[in-house]
């Protein structure tokens, strides 16, 4: 594959650095990425990811655009309310990068069908709101060998983490959902808008790392940050070997849908 | 007062320097990069692993006393404590660890020293005449052209890349005391029609394969210094041999193409750019005057003084100030020694002081009522040789095998020998106070040899195998007029440990018939009865003794072992090498003429001796060093025949070898003499790269799944370079770049790009940013409104 004249110009800013250069760009174009939820978290990876020219983006997300979802999930606009969210998503990265071939699925994630979805994407990302989803995109990503990276936003707080195959993932740390109710939703709790892009744009910078190969991944490494105090850190982690979906005798072997209660706030 | 002006860039350069010795340390790079990069900061590997010395750049010999005590301070911190004094008229450390690398080039910053350029494939340092703006019988100052070319060399990307280094000097009259058809490019003071100009020399050099330099020039005004040198800098660039390190320089690209061709391709340059008075170098005269000073004046009354002054004190042509030659022990000054010597010269000012060719210091714009004062402070220095006549200083010694990794020999402790030996006897040495007695530890020209009275270039000597330092004798090199350069011819060989004794018997015989007037000239005692003299000594001293009887004898001086060459630098080893091959083929040539003419009880024996060599000879080619004889044989067995370079039909003989069977090996003489004739074949079309030819001309390649031992450095493949051309002119910044990267990324390491740049942002951002990433600008260069610069993919 070689770059034409228009897609020098375009990616000429990725190419003029040293780790990334024309090979590096190719590489990102010839990436496939599906991104779970295109909501808080999903609309700035999702932006991100088309700008910087990823080949295929796969999106998915049952819900349509909802007013009081405007004030942080930046892909959609105010005359997309009612519109399914993988269709306005698709429209805007569309207009942003017409190289992006995007696939739509208009679905929430579950036991059924997240295998089905995620085996064609090099690298899954999790943009979800609750804590069934995000244990089930771990488990299914483990079980498929597929890297993602986790996320996690309330109030002023996120966290994220990177899973390559072979390495620790969200249960090493986490070793199962909390207990219903036990965490204040975002309905309860809220959230600050700037913090989603914040936490989205770490996301997918880490998407691109890989993709390109370059640098340190958050791979065994939890990065925790506050807003308010705007405070950063990562904690260091290892690989559980009691782990129930990646050590040494998993006792999670196939899917299952939890029965947290989806945050009505949708993150 | 500098002598010339650092570049901006270079501490950009200096930053990427110490992010890549970190690497290094960690691993990341390998020691073979690692050299190249470490090579042009000026920074070489001694013999001792991570142990360097920097070479520090010193335009026309200029060094000031704020500058010395600097060079000493970091020498004294992070090095052996000692500033040496060269022969390129320069100063270095020694004993420098791998971390405190960046630390003693950082600290030369403060004073306006680089080492950059020091060694690799660069414009290296620039030498003048030592009396140069002071002599009453000069034609003019070259100092000024020395300086203002260093700083434009420099400062030019194109500097650092040539196919080899680059050398040039500049003579201040005709008796050319900076030997300019020694060097790659000479100037030569002289005023034509009332006008200043130069003489121009090319193409010299010595080396291992000597070349005396051609007159490229008869006369430039002194306008075109800077456009001879970019000319022949641009030609060399364009037209070096890259291939093979051995015969890269300057010199043999002349021999190559031969006088009229090379004339040619250089004034293709020359001609383009000869006419642009806006290259012309800016230069600013030396001021060579002493500053006034309260100092009080120490007044001397001692015959010692008087002799001193005779010896060691010139008149400047300026009037009432004095030059003052330092002859210093080896080169070396030591930290509390330069403290003195400086503190007492910055009473005079900066301009004092110039690094002599003979390792030695000069000191100028001394008033000539200090000169009390000067010789107290000279005096008390802890390592000088001023007590002793000027012949003693006037050596000349390489550091040799002690720190060199080249060396096989250790210059530095015969030349202590000799000295021992002379100081010891009644012999006049005032009379000879201009004798050149030079000494290198192997055949490169580090001690300057070629152009001695008397000199000496270390071999190996081998006694029933064992292996003991000694020297080949060169005499008669020519130096004292510009064009009429003739170097020394090799006349005998000698043992190390002769030679102090050699030496003196020889001198001796030397200054009585100079002091009673018998010859014109040293060279004509030489013609007349010193060559014959010399072989009649060392046929005296041939006697070797075994290495049971004198052990000491295969040691030599200064060494703390016996003479081995198991730490010889693999890649650099050719000097050593091409002396162990000669030693087997002089003993296959000697068992020769016993098989001719001698007694047939003497024949199995000769049969022996030349199965033995044949099998030994080439090994060294491939890096072995056989411990016993029948190691010899198998390794031979290994390399040659199961490698495939050897028919294996003569495997049987090895194993008659191993056995040391004389009889049985005598039985296959027609065998053995068809081996061997195969060997001395293989060996005749061996190539600079140490690569075997057949007749054809086709490289013998080694047979498939035969591996090289580990330790044998794979041999560099030549690769064809692929060459690419990209015009960018009309291209903003920073697209240029960005097309430049990606045309790069399709390229193979090696392979060249030509790029045409506008004039304006594009030149001053794009060949940096492609430096930047790791590749190297060869070449850039104006050519009407645009830019071309050439890159060669990392």
């Amino acid at each position: 594959m070689t770059l034409t004249e228009a897609q020098v110009e375009r990616y000429s800013r990725h190419i003029l650095l040293q780790d990334v250069g024309g090979e590096g760009q190719e590489k990102i174009l010839n990436a496939k990425v599906l991104v779970i939820g295109a909501g808080g978290l999903g609309s700035p990876i999702a932006l991100y990811l088309a700008a910087a020219g990823v080949g295929t983006i796969g999106i998915i997300d049952g819900d349509v655009v909802d007013v009081s979802n405007l004030q942080r999930q930046v892909i959609h606009f105010t005359p997309d309310v009612g519109v399914p969210k993988v269709e306005s998503a698709k429209n805007k990265i569309q207009e942003i990068n017409p190289d992006v071939n995007v696939v739509t699925y208009q679905d929430i994630v579950h036991s059924k069908n997240i295998l089905d979805v995620i085996k064609d994407y090099d690298f899954v990302v999790d943009g979800t709101d609750n804590f069934a989803a995000k244990f089930l995109i771990n488990d299914a990503c483990v079980i498929a060998g597929k890297p993602y990276s986790h996320g996690g936003i309330l109030r002023f707080d996120g966290q994220t983490m990177t899973h390559v195959p072979g390495e620790a993932c969200y249960r090493c740390v986490f070793k199962q959902p909390p207990p219903a109710n036990a965490v204040p939703t975002c309905s309860q709790a809220g959230v600050l808008g700037a913090v989603a892009g914040m936490l989205g744009t770490i996301q997918a910078a880490e998407v691109l790392k890989y993709i390109i190969g370059v640098g340190d991944l958050l791979v065994n490494r939890l990065l925790i940050f506050d807003a308010k105090s705007m405070k950063f850190r990562t904690s260091n982690f290892k690989k559980n070997p009691n782990c129930p979906v990646c050590g040494e005798n998993p006792t999670v072997t196939e899917l299952v849908d939890g029965e947290q209660a989806v945050c009505d706030l949708k993150v | 007062m500098r002598f010339y002006e650092v570049p901006d860039t270079l501490y950009a350069e200096q930053d990427q320097f110490d992010r890549d010795i970190k690497e290094y340390v960690e691993g990341r790079i390998n020691p073979v990069k690692f050299k190249a990069i470490r090579v042009a900061h000026g920074v070489y590997e001694q013999r001792q692993e991570h142990t360097y010395m920097v070479r520090i750049r010193c335009a026309a010999g200029g060094i000031t006393p704020t500058q010395l005590k600097k060079v000493s301070e970091v020498g004294d911190v992070y090095g052996s404590g000692e500033v040496h004094f060269t022969t390129r008229q320069e100063v270095q450390v020694h004993d420098v660890l791998v971390n405190g690398v960046i630390k003693v080039i950082r600290g030369l910053n403060d004073v306006g020293l680089s080492s950059r350029g020091g060694g690799g494939n660069t414009v290296r340092n620039i030498l003048t005449s030592i009396d140069s703006g002071i002599s009453s019988t000069e034609v003019f100052d070259v100092e000024p052209y020395a300086i203002a070319l260093t700083t434009r060399m420099i400062d030019e990307p194109d500097s650092w890349n040539l196919p080899r280094k680059l050398k040039i000097s500049m003579s201040n009259g005709p008796d050319d005391t900076t030997y300019t058809q020694s060097t790659c490019l000479g100037f030569v003071a002289t005023v034509k029609d009332g006008v200043k100009g130069f003489q121009v020399f090319c193409s010299g050099g010595m080396g291992a394969k000597p070349m005396v330099g051609h007159a490229l020039l008869d006369f430039v005004p002194d306008t075109h210094v800077y456009h001879v040198t970019k000319a022949l800098k641009v030609m060399f660039d364009k037209n070096g041999n890259r291939r093979s390190k051995y015969s890269s320089r300057i010199k043999f690209l002349w021999k190559k193409v031969g006088e009229d061709e090379f004339k040619r391709i250089f004034h293709e340059e020359y001609d383009q750019i000869k006419n642009d008075r806006s290259l012309d170098l800016v230069l600013e005269s030396i001021d060579n005057s002493a500053k006034s000073t309260d100092l009080a004046v120490q007044s001397v009354d001692t015959a010692e003084f008087e002799l001193w002054k005779k010896r060691y004190v010139t008149a400047q042509k300026q009037e009432g100030l004095s030059s003052i030659k330092i002859p210093l022990e080896l080169g070396d000054v030591l930290r509390a020694d330069a403290n003195s010597l400086c503190d007492f010269l910055l009473n005079f000012g900066e301009n004092t002081m110039r690094c002599e060719r003979d390792q030695n210091i000069r000191l100028r714009n001394i008033p000539t009522e200090y000169l009390g004062n000067a010789y107290n402070v000279i005096t008390g220095l802890k390592k000088s040789l001023v007590k002793h006549a000027p012949f003693i200083g006037n050596m000349i010694n390489c550091t040799g095998a002690s720190t060199c990794k080249l060396g096989i020999c250790l210059p530095r402790g015969l030349s202590s020998a000799i000295r021992d030996q002379l100081t010891g006897t009644d012999l006049d040495l005032d009379i000879i106070p201009d004798f050149r007695l030079n000494m290198s530890g192997c055949p490169n020209t580090c001690g300057m040899h070629h152009v001695a009275n008397l000199g000496f270039f270390g071999k190996v000597g081998r006694k029933d195998g064992d292996m003991y330092p000694a020297y080949n004798i060169l005499a008669g090199g020519k130096v004292e007029k510009a064009g009429e350069m003739k170097y020394a011819q090799r006349v005998d060989e000698i043992a190390s440990h002769r030679i102090p004794e050699f030496v003196n018997a020889f001198l001796k015989v030397w200054i009585e018939k100079k002091k009673a007037g018998t010859y014109a000239d040293y060279n004509t005692f030489l013609e007349e009865e010193g060559n014959t003299l010399i072989k009649t000594l060392c046929d005296s001293y041939r006697d070797v003794p075994t290495y049971e009887a004198d052990a000491g004898f295969y040691t030599d001086f200064g060494a703390k072992r016996r003479l081995s060459m198991d730490e010889l630098g693999t890649a650099e080893c050719s000097a050593g090498m091409f002396d162990m091959i000669e030693v087997d083929k002089k003993q296959i040539k000697k068992a020769r003429k016993v098989l001719d003419a001698g007694s047939d009880e003497e024949r199995p024996d000769a049969i022996q001796k030349i199965l033995f060599s044949a099998s030994r000879m080439l090994l060294v080619t491939r890096g072995l060093d056989a411990k016993t004889d029948e190691q010899v044989y198998d390794l031979f067995g290994k390399h040659f025949m199961t490698a495939g370079l050897i028919d294996e039909k003569f495997r049987p003989l090895l194993a008659l070898g191993k056995a040391a069977d004389v009889s049985a090996i005598f039985a296959q003489e027609p065998a053995v003499l068809a081996l061997t004739s195969e060997v001395e074949a293989l060996y005749k079309n061996m190539d600079d790269s140490l690569r075997f030819k057949a007749t054809d001309g086709k490289v013998i390649k080694e047979r498939e799944g035969y591996e090289l031992d580990s330790e044998v450095e794979a041999e560099p493949v030549a690769k064809t370079i692929q060459m690419f051309e990209k015009d960018y002119r009309g291209v903003g910044c920073p697209m240029n770049f960005v097309k430049t990267k990606l045309v790069l990324e399709t390229m193979e390491s090696g392979d060249q790009l030509k790029i045409l740049l506008d004039d304006g942002e594009p030149i001053k951002n794009v060949p940096g940013s492609v430096k930047l990433e790791g590749h190297a600008v060869l070449l850039q260069e104006q050519v009407g409104p645009h830019w071309e610069v050439l890159i060669q993919k990392k």
